[in-house]
C-alpha cells in the first residue's frame, strides 16, 4: 500500500496539489501533516470526494519543533505499513533585511524551511530507502537570486536547493529521486506576505505549481528528479 | 540460514590516518555501513557477527540505529590477526552456514551474496582469474607461475561453520597461519570441494589511499542508479 506525506497542506501549494493528487490515484494513503486543524480537516474533505476518508490521515504537528518528526513518521509507517512519497511543501516567510533580522526570526525560518524538510527526510529515508520512492521539495526562485530584504526566507530556499542536489546523489542507491521545485510568485497567503500590495488575480495560482508537482510525483517519472525546476507563468499585461 | 561473519578489526595502517579505512566515507557514507545496508535485504542472512575493536562498537552501534538496519549484529573482539578474528568471530556463530566477508570489500551487490548463497556446494568462495603475468622472485626472477592455473581470491566465503571451526582448531594447534580461509580448509580438507564462483572486476579491496578515490569511482558506475 503506497503512502505519500504531505506538509502545508492547510493552504495554497500544498492544499492545491493534496487535492489533486486525490483524483490522480498513485497512492493508497495520504499523510498530511499541519498544525492547523480545521485547515487540514478542510482540505481532507475536499480529498475525500475522490478517495476514501480511510486513506487520508492527519497529524497535527507544528513544523517549527522539528524534534517531533521521528515520532509523527514511525506512527505514519505503523499506520499505513510504508512510505513511498514526501512533499515538503510548507513554508514559512518573516520579510526582514539584515539589520531587522532578529536571530528568533531567522531561526524560526530556518526550522519551517530547513530543519522540518531535513529532519522528514532523514525519518523517511530510513524506510523508504528498501523500496524506492520519491522526495520532492518546494523551494523557490528566491534561493536562486539575490532578494535584499528577504535575507532569512532566500537564504532558506538555496539551503533547500543545495540539500536537494546532495540528496538526490547520496540517495540514488535506493532508488529514492529527489525533486526540487522552485515556483515564482504564486497567489497564496504566503505571497501576501512578500509582496502585500500586489493582485493576486494577475499572477500563477496555487493550481497550476500543483500540477507540476503532481506530474514530478507520478510514480511513472523517471527524469527529473536532482535539478531545480523552476515553475513561473507567463502573465498577461 | 547463514551469519555473517564481517571482519572489521583493521587498523588503517596502510592508509596513514586516524581513522580505520573501513570508517572512512566512501560516496558520503562510512565504508562499512555500505555492505552492512546491502545485506539488511538479504532475509537468508540471520545476523551478523561484527568483528571490530571494542572501542568502535558504540560507533558502530550508533550508526546501525540511525541506517535503520534491522539485522541483528553481535561484537566480536578482534583478534590480533586476521585469523585470530575469524576465530573468535566463529565462536559466536549460532547457524550451520557461515559467510565471511571483510568491511575494506564494500562493492558487494546483494545479488553476489545471493549468488554464493545459492551455490551448489556448501563451501564456497568467489574468484577471478588473474588478468596479469605473474613471476616468482625477489631480487632475481626464480621462476614463473602459470596464470590460468590460479585464481585471485575475493570475498565473501561461504562456509560450513562446523568445518570451518574444527580446521581453525587445528590451525592455532599447528600455528599454522593462512591469510585467508579457503586456503585453510583446503589444506586440512583436500577432498572437501570449494566451489569458485565467478568474482566480480568491481570487488575492489581497499587497501590504500588511492583505492579511496578508485573506490569512488566504482560506486558511481556500479552502485549510483541515476545516470
Ligand atoms: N507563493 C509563492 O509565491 C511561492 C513562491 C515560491 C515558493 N513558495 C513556497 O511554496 C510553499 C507553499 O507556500 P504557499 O505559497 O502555498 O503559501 P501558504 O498558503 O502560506 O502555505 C504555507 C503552508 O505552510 C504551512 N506552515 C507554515 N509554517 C508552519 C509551521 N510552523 N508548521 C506547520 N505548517 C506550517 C502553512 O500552515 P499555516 O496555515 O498553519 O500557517 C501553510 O499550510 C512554501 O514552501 C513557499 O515557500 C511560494
Amino acid at each position: 500500500m503506497a503512502t505519500c506525506i504531505i506538509t502545508g497542506v492547510g493552504s495554497g501549494i500544498g492544499k492545491a496539489t493534496a487535492i489533486m493528487l486525490s483524483h490522480r490515484g498513485y497512492y493508497d494513503h495520504y499523510a498530511l501533516i499541519g498544525r492547523n486543524a480545521a485547515d487540514m480537516a478542510a482540505t481532507a474533505a475536499a480529498m475525500s470526494c475522490n478517495i476514501p476518508a480511510a486513506a487520508i490521515h492527519t497529524y497535527n504537528l507544528d513544523l517549527s519543533a522539528p524534534e517531533g518528526i521521528p515520532e509523527v513518521v514511525a506512527s505514519i509507517v505503523a499506520t499505513t505499513g510504508s512510505i513511498d512519497a514526501l512533499l515538503n511543501i510548507a513554508g514559512y516567510t518573516d520579510p526582514q533585511p539584515l539589520l531587522t533580522t532578529s536571530l528568533e526570526s531567522f531561526e524560526l525560518t530556518y526550522r519551517v524551511n530547513v530543519y522540518a524538510p531535513f529532519m522528514l527526510m532523514r525519518e523517511c529515508v530510513k524506510y523508504m530507502k528498501t523500496s524506492g520512492g520519491k522526495i520532492l521539495n518546494v523551494a523557490s526562485t528566491a534561493g536562486m537570486t539575490p532578494r535584499p530584504g528577504w535575507l532569512s526566507y532566500a537564504s532558506s530556499k538555496a539551503a533547500l536547493i543545495s540539500i536537494s542536489e546532495t540528496l538526490t546523489a547520496e540517495l540514488s542507491e535506493y532508488g529514492i529521486m529527489v525533486y526540487c521545485v522552485s515556483p515564482g510568485r504564486c497567489a497564496t497567503k504566503l505571497r501576501r506576505r512578500l509582496a502585500p500590495d500586489e493582485d493576486p488575480s494577475t499572477i500563477m495560482q496555487p493550481e497550476e505549481v500543483a500540477e507540476v508537482i503532481c506530474n514530478l510525483i507520478n510514480p511513472a517519472e523517471k527524469c527529473l528528479d536532482g535539478q531545480n525546476i523552476v515553475i513561473r507563468k507567463m502573465i498577461n499585461r | 540460514m547463514f551469519t555473517l561473519l564481517f571482519l572489521s578489526g583493521g587498523t588503517g595502517s596502510r592508509m596513514l590516518n586516524a581513522v580505520p579505512k573501513q570508517y572512512m566515507l566512501l560516496a558520503g557514507k562510512p565504508v562499512v555501513m555500505h555492505i552492512l545496508e546491502r545485506v539488511d535485504q538479504l532475509p537468508e542472512i540471520a545476523e551478523v557477527v561484527m568483528v571490530c575493536a571494542k572501542e568502535y562498537e558504540p560507533a558502530i552501534a550508533l550508526m546501525l540505529n540511525q541506517y535503520g538496519v534491522r539485522t541483528p549484529v553481535r561484537f566480536a573482539p578482534a583478534g590480533s590477526t586476521r585469523q585470530e578474528s575469524v576465530r573468535n568471530g566463529l565462536a559466536m556463530v549460532a547457524t550451520d552456514n557461515v559467510i565471511v566477508h571483510e568491511a575494506a570489500r564494500p562493492f558487494v551487490k546483494v545479488e553476489d551474496f545471493q549468488r554464493l548463497m545459492e551455490a551448489n556446494e556448501p563451501n564456497a568462495m568467489l574468484g577471478e582469474a588473474i588478468p596479469f603475468s605473474v613471476l616468482v622472485g625477489h631480487e632475481y626472477v626464480e621462476g614463473a607461475l602459470e596464470r590460468s592455473s590460479l585464481v585471485n581470491v575475493q570475498l565473501p566465503q561461504k562456509f560450513q561453520t562446523q568445518l570451518l571451526r574444527e580446521v581453525h582448531e587445528k590451525a592455532m594447534a599447528d600455528g599454522a597461519t593462512f591469510t585467508e580461509d579457503a586456503a585453510m580448509l583446503h589444506k586440512y580438507h583436500p577432498e572437501v570441494p570449494i566451489k569458485i564462483c565467478p568474482g566480480m572486476p568491481y570487488n575492489l579491496k581497499l587497501t590504500t589511499r588511492i583505492d579511496m578515490l578508485v573506490g569512488e569511482q566504482i560506486y558511481d558506475e556500479v552502485f549510483r542508479k541515476r545516470k
